[in-house]
């Protein structure tokens, strides 16, 4: 059984992995396709937004005769980044109470 | 369907965007393949999914990410682009075809021009009205009380060539008198009345004047 992914905890997937280091476009899928089922063509928009919204910046470098443009967390980002984790906490106490737990407050 | 085939097909499904979009877009997916690798690139394809359905989902992220903050612009929009439309479809309606977009302003013009200027012939002739009933107000507050105290002191001045018969003097003089009382009542009353409704009627007047101009600075900003 898969549940749907909230794009707004979409966005704090894609911040996570390109936080652990800068990366492009194709391994960004790869790494997050080994966590959750998305399909391929999900992550495009969700970059496009993180750039516009200045959570990501690129920066192309030079691959296999190529110029491969790699994404890169900004300041903003980070900080967008810890809001996504502290979010996440609450929300999953939640459901683990709920789950878990027995009672709910 | 090969690399190319499904770039170009990917191309012309994103013809919606801009061209800045649209090349952002491309180049992902151009990169994409190239880092799937020859080997696998037949199955990153099929993976993708169609051209369509992908360039579907960026155009449905691009409206969602234009339209939630610009919507002030989409209705500035409607004013402005109309008649620059066609020289620069780039700015403002994204998302839509300029094509489109210009044959649809060619159809509105002959219903859209008669339709404006039946709505300005019937602002302009409100307006009218208006002006006309406040000088109406303004002559008879201003023409009462003057022809009461013109023709009161005619009557007074008369009064004095009657002299030689004087029951017919005296009534003239307090028939004067009477209507110089009433016309000096009667400005009183009118004075009263205009210091009372007109600076309401006026700033009313001018609360309406502006309201277009207002609208148009409220929507720029």
């Amino acid at each position: 059984m898969s549940y749907p992914i909230a794009s707004s905890l979409l966005d704090g997937i894609v911040l996570a992995v390109v936080e652990r280091e800068s990366t492009y476009g194709y391994r960004i899928t790869q790494d997050v396709q080994q966590v959750i089922e998305i399909s391929e063509s999900t992550l495009y928009p969700v970059l496009r937004r993180l750039l516009k919204e200045g959570y990501l910046t690129t920066y192309d470098e030079a691959f296999a005769g190529r110029n491969r443009r790699y994404y890169r967390i900004t300041e903003h980002g980070r900080t967008r980044l810890l809001q996504h984790r502290t979010d996440w906490q609450a929300y999953r106490d939640g459901i683990d109470k709920i789950f878990f737990g027995g009672q709910v407050s | 369907m090969n690399r190319n085939e499904y770039l170009a097909a990917l191309w012309g499904a994103l013809s919606g965007l801009p061209d800045e979009e649209r090349a952002s877009a491309l180049r992902y997916y151009e990169e994409y393949l190239d880092d799937a690798g020859p080997e696998n690139e037949a199955r990153a394809i099929e993976e993708l999914g169609s051209p369509q359905r992908v360039a579907a989902q960026i155009l449905a992220d691009y409206r969602e990410l234009t339209t939630v903050p610009g919507a002030k612009n989409a209705s500035q929009g409607e004013n402005g682009s109309a008649s620059s439309g066609q020289t620069t479809p780039k700015r403002g309606w994204r998302g839509i075809n300029p094509w489109l977009l210009l044959v649809l302003v060619l159809l509105a013009i002959p219903i859209g021009v008669p339709l404006a200027a039946g709505v300005a012939g019937v602002i302009v002739s409100l307006l009218a009205a208006a002006v006309c009933i406040v000088l109406g107000v303004v002559v008879v507050a201003v023409a009462l009380p003057l022809c009461l105290l013109l023709g009161g002191g005619a009557l007074i001045v008369f009064s004095f060539f009657v002299w030689w018969n004087p029951p017919s003097a005296v009534v003239t003089l307090g028939c004067g008198l009477a209507c110089l009382a009433l016309g000096v009542l009667s400005a009183l009353l009118m004075f009263k009345l205009c210091t009372l409704f007109i600076p309401p009627i006026f700033r009313g007047f001018v609360a309406i004047l502006r309201w277009p101009f207002d609208r148009i600075r409220g929507v720029k900003r």
